[in-house]
This record gives structure tokens, C-alpha cells and sequence, in this order.
């Protein structure tokens, strides 16, 4: 595990703080341990999420009627997706709908979020695609 | 939000409207491994390595597909030529080694295995000849089995001897298919400079300089550059061909991440994307289509030729600069069954054979599945041929020939296959004999360009 100078000084403040002048060898020794072995903790936590980070792409068109966003957003909160942006645009009766949204919280993979907005785009007569983040990082990102 | 709203829907139109599909992800393997003195050994190698490898070939390949909502038509697994690793073989066991290869096929749910190949440029081994022989009884006992033989090259010359019994073995094998329209000849190229790393089939195979698994893609998308050059509109030719390689661009970056994500699925590595532009016979997915909208009346009227190379390098340019990996035979297809617009220009009779020969110097293969009549002689076939290795030796490029002469069929009339292979029309081929040509036999020696060490 690589440590920074940053996290350095901290574990050294909390020792100081918490043994004061009782310091010796074995008890410094004991109180750096912990303290690191807290870090690593939460640092897997973050490297988990940088590794799975899967955000996808929610395209949505069709003619417009009430109702649409919130039958959209109610599925992804049922699956405890995380909206990140969104953004809706209407010409004359159709509507644009593009949502960017992270699923890496999601008990749920692409593909069942993927079947549950297929019936979801069938119920309300629009077309609904989703598609992985990455497809468009390579195509317009270089 | 990170994306643009246009760019967005860019990509929604290429995949949704405009067939822009990978159009074949193949699994390289080697069967290098597989010998065995015993046949029933060998047999049983080969399946078993093939299951090994293709077992989750489909599903993986399916599971990329609905992640990133582009859709993978064909997925595919090309072999070692059969030729290389099993020498010692006899006719009928190279018969049923591809029976093997069909029943693997078939196991792991792929409609296409290729790489029952050799590479005979400057000469037959005596298993090559053997080989080379049982194509007919294997292309015409198997469904699944793809064929190709590599006769020339830029550094060996052109095999005549090769060429001349390829002829009689396309004779033999429309023969032996005549009551499907001679299909088994629509699985078998006769090659020119053949790339070892070619995905697309019929003329794929594991070349022997390519690790013991790969995975190599193919992409394409006439469709996606059909709209592009008609939203140029009347751009100049600078403009258009600006425009073509933008697009051309960005697919072959969508093919590269799907590519690599199922490498990644299958831990093998990654080998290379093939642009090709490939037609197949829907609506919209035609490189005639694409010509025409470039500017000429229809295919085959005088600009055709030079329509083709623009279009051609443009999508070799744009390839190179979105993928360092880079392979196969990255360019358009012109064949002539799969391709709406071609078969049009045929049956109005502005497009004939010689034109297609024309077009082939500029394009990425060759002569692509073109029907004849029945009757045409195998010496005009194998001037046919040459021909095409001509162009392929003398330009230092890939060339092929896929030609069916359809047994029983006349000038004008239509055979159809259906699915990818789709309908050809029977077209004209001279009469005049190419006969005391191409029977002395022998080889045509490398040009001066072979001489570049």
C-alpha cells in the first residue's frame, strides 16, 4: 500500500494527540498500526468504486405526454441508480431526453436495468436506448 | 454533462438507423498442436481445442453487444490453415478433418468456421496437394466450413500450376453443389497476398505468425458513411473526403472498444480491427449506394474506378489514425451478391466483369462473389484468376476471387442464397479462350518488386 506524505503527518497528529507524553516504542508502534490498517480500509473502498465506476448513457425520444421522466426516474431510483446529469430538450410535440446516470451502486447489472426500461419504453411509447459510457468516450473523445 | 446532445445522438443514429454493426468478431486458433499420426486422434484434438476457446465465443460476444448497444453480427472463429499442421494427411482424411471442424462449429453455435486453408504460392508440398484436392468433398459434405488457397505473392510470384487445379476444384465443387445455386464456391477464395490476420470470412485463418489465441474484429458500416456523403452534400472532393474519414473514424473507434472488451471477457489477447467496409444485402448498406451518392449516374459508369480509391483510402486513413492495431484487409468490399446496388448495376448492364476487374486494383480485395454461367471453361476461370493476382503481385496487395459458376445457369438469370450471401445475377464472360495461356503451366516469377531486402 503506497501512503502519502499527507497521510503521514496525519497518522503521526492522531498519535501525538492520542498518547500525549505516555508515548513508548510498543505503544507508538500499536496506535500506527491501527491507523494504517484504517486507511487501507477506506482506501478499498475508493479503489472499489474508480474500478467498477459504470456510468451509462440514457437516450430517450418520442412524442411527448406527462409523465415519461417520472415513470423513467422512478425505475432508476427502484434500482438505487445515481442520476448525474440530465438533460431534456422539446421540439414541437417530440421530446429529447439524454440522462447520464451511475449505476455503481445499483444491486442491479446493465443488462436487467436494460430489460426493466424496455418495458418501461413499451409502456409509454418511446424509444429508450442505453448504452455503456465508454462507447461514447471512444467515439468523441480522443 | 460531459457529452454533447449531437454527439449523442450520433451515435444513437449510427447504431439504430444506419446498420453501423460490428460485423464480425472471430476467435483465432491455433491448431499447430493438434497433429496426431492417428487420425481419430487428431479429430478429437481439434474438437477439443475448439470447444476449449469457442465455448462462451457467443455468449461473450453478446453480452459487449448489449452493453454498449452496437450489434455484433457475426461472431466467428478462424483455425491454423488445415494444411499446415496436418501434412502428412490424405484426402479423405482432410475431409474429415473438416467435418470435425463443422460439428465444432456447430457445438459452440457459430455458422461460420474458416481456415480450411494452405498457402501454396511458390509451390505444393505433397500434404498441399492432397489438401487442395479435398476441397470439393469437404466444402460440399460440410455447411459450416469456409475455404481459401493463397496462390500468389509479391515476393513468390503467381503459381500457375496452383491456379489452374483451384480452377478445376471451383469447377468440381459447383458441380457437386448444383442443386443450392454451386454454394459451396461461395465459401472458397482463391487468394493473392493473403493477411494472416484477416477476421472476415470465407477468407479468414490463424496465420503462423499470430499467437495460440486472438481475437481479431471486424467493422463495418456502409450505411454510416452513405448518410455522411450525403450530408456533404456538394462539397469538393477535399471537403467529402474529410467528411468520410470523420466517420470512418469514429466507428473504428467504437470497433476497437468492443474488440477489446471481449478479449478482455475471454483473458485472450487482443489482435486487430479490420475496417472494411462490407455491404450486406439490406437497404442502405451498399458501398454502390455510397459510390453513387459520391457522384456517379450508377456503378460502373467512367469515374467509378477513382470514386472507389478515395472512398478506399479514406477509410484505410482514418483506420490507421483511430487504431494503433490495424489489420486484415481494411478497405471497401465490392462483391457483387451482397451488395443491392451492385446487383442493380449488373442486371442494367452497366457494370461487367472487366469494370469490377478495374475496381479491384483500387479496392481492398477482389473479384467478391461473382456468379457466371456454368459452362464458362476452367481455363477462363484460371485467366480469371490470374488476372487478379496480377494486379495483387504487381501492386503488392491483397487480391481474391470468389466466383461461382453456377451450374446450369445462363447470362441474365439469378441464383439466390438468401441470409449475408444474398442473390447474384448470372454475368457475361467473354468467350475468347484463355487456354494455351495459362496451361504451359509453371509460375509467373516475382516482379522487381519483391526485390526490396
Amino acid at each position: 500500500m503506497k501512503i502519502t506524505e499527507d497521510e503521514i503527518r496525519r497518522i503521526t497528529l492522531e498519535a501525538v494527540k492520542e498518547l500525549g507524553d505516555k508515548a513508548t516504542p510498543d505503544i507508538v508502534k500499536s496506535v500506527v498500526e491501527k491507523s494504517i490498517e484504517n486507511f487501507s480500509k477506506i482506501n478499498k473502498e475508493n479503489i472499489g468504486t474508480e474500478i467498477t465506476s459504470g456510468r451509462i448513457i440514457l437516450t430517450s425520444f418520442g412524442l411527448n405526454s406527462s409523465g415519461i421522466i417520472a415513470q423513467i426516474t422512478k425505475t432508476l431510483s427502484d434500482f438505487k441508480c445515481d442520476i448525474r446529469d440530465l438533460s431534456q430538450k422539446i421540439m414541437d410535440e417530440f421530446y429529447t431526453m439524454i440522462m447520464v446516470i451511475d449505476i455503481t451502486n445499483s444491486p442491479n447489472d446493465l443488462k436487467e436495468i436494460q430489460e426493466a426500461m424496455k418495458k418501461v419504453a413499451e409502456e409509454l411509447k418511446v424509444k429508450i436506448y442505453i448504452q455503456h459510457e465508454d462507447v461514447f468516450r471512444f467515439m468523441h473523445r480522443i | 454533462m460531459p457529452y454533447q446532445f449531437d454527439e449523442i445522438l450520433e451515435t444513437i443514429r449510427m447504431t439504430e438507423t444506419e446498420n453501423f454493426d460490428i460485423r464480425t468478431v472471430t476467435l483465432g486458433i491455433s491448431l499447430r498442436d493438434c497433429f496426431d499420426r492417428n487420425i481419430e486422434v487428431a479429430k478429437q484434438k481439434i474438437f477439443d481445442k475448439i470447444i476449449k476457446y469457442g465455448r462462451n465465443h457467443v455468449r461473450y460476444a453478446k453480452e459487449i453487444e448489449s452493453q454498449y448497444g452496437i450489434s455484433i453480427a457475426n461472431k466467428r472463429v478462424a483455425v491454423t490453415p488445415i494444411s499446415i499442421p496436418f501434412d502428412a494427411f490424405h484426402r479423405d482424411d482432410f475431409v474429415e478433418i473438416a467435418k470435425t471442424l463443422d460439428r465444432a462449429a456447430e457445438e459452440i453455435g457459430i455458422d461460420f468456421i474458416a481456415g480450411f486453408s494452405a498457402l501454396v504460392q511458390k509451390g505444393f508440398t505433397n500434404g498441399e496437394l492432397e489438401f487442395v484436392n479435398s476441397i470439393p468433398y469437404a466444402l460440399s459434405e460440410t455447411k459450416r466450413v469456409c475455404s481459401s488457397v493463397n496462390v500468389a505473392s509479391t515476393k513468390a510470384g503467381i503459381n500457375m500450376d496452383a491456379i489452374n487445379l483451384m480452377s478445376e476444384v471451383i469447377k468440381s465443387l459447383a458441380k457437386k453443389t448444383k442443386d443450392n445455386g454451386s454454394i459451396g464456391c461461395a465459401k472458397l477464395v482463391t487468394y493473392c497476398n493473403v493477411p494472416e490476420d484477416n477476421p472476415f470470412v470465407a477468407g479468414a485463418f490463424h496465420g503462423i505468425s499470430e499467437p495460440e489465441v486472438v481475437i481479431n474484429v471486424g467493422i463495418s458500416g456502409p450505411g454510416v458513411v452513405l448518410d455522411a456523403v450525403k450530408e456533404a452534400g456538394r462539397s469538393d472532393l477535399n471537403t467529402l473526403a474529410e467528411a468520410i474519414k470523420k466517420t470512418v473514424f469514429k466507428i473504428t473507434r467504437a470497433g476497437e472498444l468492443v474488440g477489446r472488451s471481449v478479449a478482455n471477457k475471454h483473458k485472450i489477447p487482443f489482435g486487430i480491427v479490420d475496417i472494411s467496409l462490407a455491404p450486406t444485402p439490406a437497404i442502405g448498406d451498399s458501398i454502390a449506394d455510397i459510390l453513387k451518392a459520391m457522384g456517379v449516374e450508377d456503378v460502373g459508369a467512367p469515374g467509378t474506378t477513382a470514386a472507389l480509391a478515395m472512398l478506399n483510402d479514406c477509410v484505410k486513413k482514418a483506420g490507421l489514425m483511430a487504431s494503433s492495431s490495424v489489420g486484415g484487409l481494411s478497405g471497401a468490399f465490392i462483391p457483387v451478391s451482397e451488395d443491392a446496388g451492385m446487383i442493380s448495376a449488373v442486371q442494367k448492364g452497366n457494370l461487367s466483369i472487366e469494370k469490377l476487374e478495374a475496381m479491384t486494383c483500387v479496392c481492398s480485395v477482389g473479384l467478391d462473389m461473382i456468379a457466371v454461367p456454368g459452362d464458362t471453361p476452367a481455363t477462363t476461370l484460371a485467366g480469371i484468376i490470374s488476372d487478379e493476382c496480377a494486379i495483387g503481385v504487381i501492386n503488392d496487395k491483397a487480391t481474391a476471387v470468389r466466383i461461382i459458376p453456377v451450374h446450369g445457369k445462363k447470362v441474365g438469370e439469378m441464383v439466390e442464397y438468401g441470409g449475408l450471401l444474398g442473390s447474384a445475377p448470372i454475368m457475361e464472360v467473354r468467350k475468347i479462350s484463355s487456354a494455351n495461356f495459362v496451361l504451359r503451366g509453371g509460375r509467373i516469377p516475382a516482379p522487381t518488386r519483391s526485390l526490396t531486402n
